[in-house]
């Protein structure tokens, strides 16, 4: 029997990993992705354990190798939204992504922003990035986009500068988007201090 | 992944990958050789795997092999890269002598 879960969890990657790996404690297998949609069907419980790993830099021939190159590991894989469908156009840009990953469309890397990884449960944890320096690497790729949703703030704030309101709501929004960018330099530098105190 | 060429010292991973495309492999057979040959001691996630391969192709030090893609995508080992291992082996050779030397007896 197949149950279906609505759930949204935007950028909070954590969440949703824990929430999948909840769902999985008590027995329930993913099955289907959609927008907001999760579907799942029966298993034992603890059978399965999920990761979830940000992809929305890559360009969607790399996105497509990497998410087969995890399926030959003996993975599941799916592809996952990480924003709500706004783009009319169904375009958007990436000055974070790699190359060719600039322009994301509904038919290329658009909606695709995440992939969800599973694999039976060993017993042992579940990390694809195991290394120091690839996961400083990882923390690095996604703090990109936030850099750049700072840079959009700014730039609205000095554009509509002498209105008060606006000011400050834009002020508190650039400082906001800068958060994420500031976890990820905390993050890093205690790895590198990690990697030196190994030397 | 730091590899310091002109020191010649590679990162552990680095070595096992070259050492295990001395024969075509997929990824899941390099995971499975690096574990079974440290006893479990290195587990590499695939995410890390999959950089490491990206780096050592660029590298030209391991190549894809034959026409295989996507999942089943071989690598195997070049001439450049059998040169880099080999190279390391002589200075983790020179290095356990002198380790011998100092610290006596074989291990």
């Amino acid at each position: 029997m197949s149950i279906k879960k609505i759930r949204y969890f935007a950028g909070f990657m954590k969440s949703q990993e824990n929430w999948l790996n909840a769902m999985a404690h008590k027995g329930y297998r993913l099955v289907k992705t959609g927008k907001l949609t999760y579907e799942f069907e029966e298993c034992a419980p603890d059978a399965y354990c999920y990761t979830v790993e940000y992809v929305g830099d890559k360009s969607f021939e790399s996105e497509n190798d990497y998410k087969a190159f995890l399926e030959g590991m003996g993975y599941r894989v799916f592809y996952k939204n990480i924003n709500l469908d706004w783009s009319l156009a169904k375009i958007t840009i990436r000055p974070w992504a790699e190359k060719g990953g600039f322009f994301s469309t509904n038919r290329t890397t658009f909606n695709r922003e995440l992939l969800i990884v599973e694999k039976e449960n060993d017993g042992k944890p579940f990390e694809l990035h195991t290394e120091k320096e690839d996961l400083a690497d990882y923390y690095r790729r996604l703090s990109y986009p936030w850099y750049f949703m700072t840079f959009i703030m700014l730039l609205l704030l000095i554009l509509l500068f002498p209105a008060p309101v606006p000011t400050a709501v834009l002020g508190v929004l650039s400082g906001l988007c800068f958060l994420p960018v500031i976890i990820a330099w905390v993050k890093i530098a205690k790895l590198k201090k990690d990697n030196k105190l190994e030397e | 992944m730091k590899d310091n060429v002109k020191g010649g010292a590679l990162t552990e991973v680095t070595f096992f990958i070259l050492l295990s495309l001395y024969e075509p492999k997929h990824g899941y057979a390099i995971m499975q050789f690096i574990e079974e040959k440290t006893g479990g001691r290195l587990v590499l996630g695939a995410g890390s795997l999959y950089g490491a391969i990206s780096t050592l192709t660029e590298k030209g030090w391991i190549k894809p092999y034959g026409d295989s893609s996507g999942r089943t995508k071989e690598y195997v080992i070049t001439a450049a890269g059998k040169e880099i291992a080999k190279k390391e082996l002589e200075r983790l050779k020179e290095l356990t002598d002198i380790a011998a030397g100092i610290i006596g007896g074989a291990v």
